[in-house]
């Protein structure tokens, strides 16, 4: 896959870098647009941001690899996270882990072969009044039920 | 006692026509009419303290704000980074109430002389964001805003964003590396500009304390206990109760309302088994045991037992929790969240998390309690933020209440003479 950007998502990123008062608090946001677009943050796509935002490509890339969300391998075209935090974990969400394996056909952390799935364990989701929390692509999906999860590959296209 | 979910029943509390037709908007539009010092006033007057955690006096940290004629460009942000284990509470208001959250965001701003006002939410909330963006634009064509500029910012994914310094670097464009202070935010903030940060159910209060005055929240509250250093905190707190209870879920009730009805509100523990022990606070804050829970639920009640109020996340722990398993998720936890930036807290979490993990094996020996109280040790007080801090409590709150459970799992103490 190619990782220059497009005139349209050269533009969507200015958009960020002006929407704060300092265009450099724009560059998480930005970040996460070429998350959203490569399903990683590329490292040839770095020096965009850093002349962009008037840093240096060592700082975008200290960002780019802080934050869980952005990763340096391609995500899943669909990203699915389990609860493992207490509440959570207390309901049976290594169950759901198990499922979640079986289901979307790779290991935790890992993306699929076809590239549609990536999921991961993760810390609480703020979701506890419906354990064990499903998120899936940033929205909570409210309580993991074996069999939801297990109709998941076939709902998400 | 209900103040922030009183219309909670209201499908469409979140629209703006609804949320005007029940009330909204009134006290900001008093505080408006109010010179910023008076609103600052009648806010220390409520005895509102913040409710992200720390607990701190929201009218005395707007206070230190310098004044505009020293530093003319400041800055108000919502942290709506809601991440604690066991705490959600923000992210129902947020779904439910964003204009409570907006409205109070104005009224911190006009209360600070403020001309941005920002909502800095997890990423994880991608609903909730929708929800507060679509409320932003409501009122900007409304012409609530006035002069302000609201700005929303997402996260990504790490829990120690939610902590004020370590927010205000993401915000920033940095990693989420907490600052060491003083200066505080309120003096030297985002971009150095000075900053008030306030927790989003803490900026819900405030349009009910503006419309009702501070003395009545404040009578709503606990009044506190000077001679057992019980300070005052006003009004309610929202609690999100999980783990083993009934109906879990979230409850409204006035500041120092015994725990124990608070976990009865939420049905009780699940299946009628018996209790073994409460986290009052979200996960970072030490277990109660099932003896402790008559504790009336306020910030200095709870440190009298040796645990916090937190963000008011409660778990229920029934007889069948085993103390170890639980205290190892939540060491874990913090041993992924540790930023990196102090030796103490990123090595010192990991090492707590192994040991346990070994106990856990069936792979403990008998140096490992003490080892874990030392561990714990070697980071309190030697690294910038509390999580370092937290990683010791945590666990040394679990040996001390809950000896059996680690002694169960550990070889019995070898003979003098084998030593």
């Amino acid at each position: 896959m190619s990782h220059s950007l497009s005139a349209e998502q050269k533009a969507e990123l200015e958009a960020w870098r002006t929407y704060y008062p300092y265009p450099i608090m724009g560059l998480l946001e930005a970040l996460r647009c070429v998350q959203g677009w490569f399903r990683c943050v590329p490292p040839e796509v770095e020096p965009h941001l850093a002349e962009l935002f008037s840093t240096s490509v060592a700082h975008v890339h200290e960002v780019a690899t802080f934050f869980p969300f952005l990763t340096r391998k391609p995500a899943g075209r669909h990203r699915v996270g389990i609860c493992r935090g207490l509440s959570c974990a207390m309901a049976g969400s290594k169950d759901i882990s198990r499922c979640l394996e079986k289901s979307l056909g790779a290991r935790e952390g890992e993306t699929s072969p076809d590239g549609r799935f990536s999921w991961e364990e993760m810390e609480c989701l703020g979701a506890c009044d419906h354990a064990p929390a499903l998120l899936v692509d940033e929205r909570l999906k409210g309580k993991a039920t074996e069999e939801a999860v297990a109709k998941l590959a076939e709902n998400l296209k | 006692m209900k103040i922030l979910t009183r219309h909670f029943d209201n499908p469409k509390l979140h629209e703006l026509e609804t949320y005007r037709a029940l009330g909204g908007y009134q006290g900001l539009a008093k505080a408006r009419g109010m010179a910023p010092q008076a609103v600052q006033e009648e806010v220390k007057k409520s005895n509102l303290r913040g409710l992200g955690g720390a607990g701190f006096p929201v009218g005395m940290k707007w206070s230190t704000v310098p004044p505009p004629e020293k530093a003319p460009e400041r800055f108000v942000v919502a942290n709506f980074d809601e991440s604690e284990p066991g705490c959600f509470k923000d992210r129902v208001l947020g779904t439910r109430a964003p204009h409570q959250i907006l409205e109070g965001l104005l009224i911190a701003c006009h209360a600070v002389s403020a001309r941005w006002g920002f909502v800095f939410i997890r990423g994880e909330y991608a609903d909730q964001y929708d929800i507060l963006k679509k409320a932003v634009a409501e009122a900007e064509a409304a012409g609530l805003c006035g002069d302000v500029k609201v700005r929303l910012m997402r996260g990504a994914g790490a829990y120690i964003c939610g902590l004020d310094t370590a927010l205000l670097e993401t915000m920033e464009g940095k990693k989420a590396w907490p600052r060491q202070p003083p200066p505080f935010p309120t003096v030297v903030g985002l971009m150095g500009k000075p900053t008030v940060v306030n927790n989003v159910e803490t900026l819900s209060m405030l349009p009910h304390i503006l419309v009702n005055g501070g003395q009545w929240f404040a009578d709503i509250g606990a009044k506190g206990d000077p001679a057992r250093r019980i300070h005052p905190s006003g009004g309610t707190a929202v609690y999100s109760v999980s783990g083993d209870v009934e109906r879990p879920g979230i409850y409204e009730f006035a500041m120092g309302t015994p725990l124990r009805q608070i976990i009865e509100a939420a049905g009780g523990v699940r299946g009628g088994r018996a209790l073994k022990a409460v986290i009052p606070g979200g996960t970072s804050t030490p277990p109660l045991a099932a003896s402790e829970i008559d504790v009336p639920m306020d910030f200095d009640s709870l440190r009298g037992v040796g645990s916090f109020l937190g963000a008011g996340g409660i778990v229920v722990l029934d007889e069948t929790r085993d103390m170890v398993e639980v205290s190892h998720n939540i060491e874990r936890f913090l041993a992924h969240e540790s930023c990196g930036q102090c030796t103490p807290c990123r090595e010192g979490s990991e090492w707590t998390t192994r040991i346990l993990e070994r106990v856990l094996e069936g792979g403990g020996v008998e140096p490992d309690l003490a080892n874990l109280r030392r561990v714990g040790e070697n980071i309190a007080g030697k690294v910038i933020c509390a999580l370092g801090d937290t990683v010791g409590m945590v666990v040394r709150g679990y040996m001390k209440k809950f000896p059996e459970d680690f002694a169960k799992r550990l070889p019995a103490k070898p003979a003098e003479a084998a030593r």
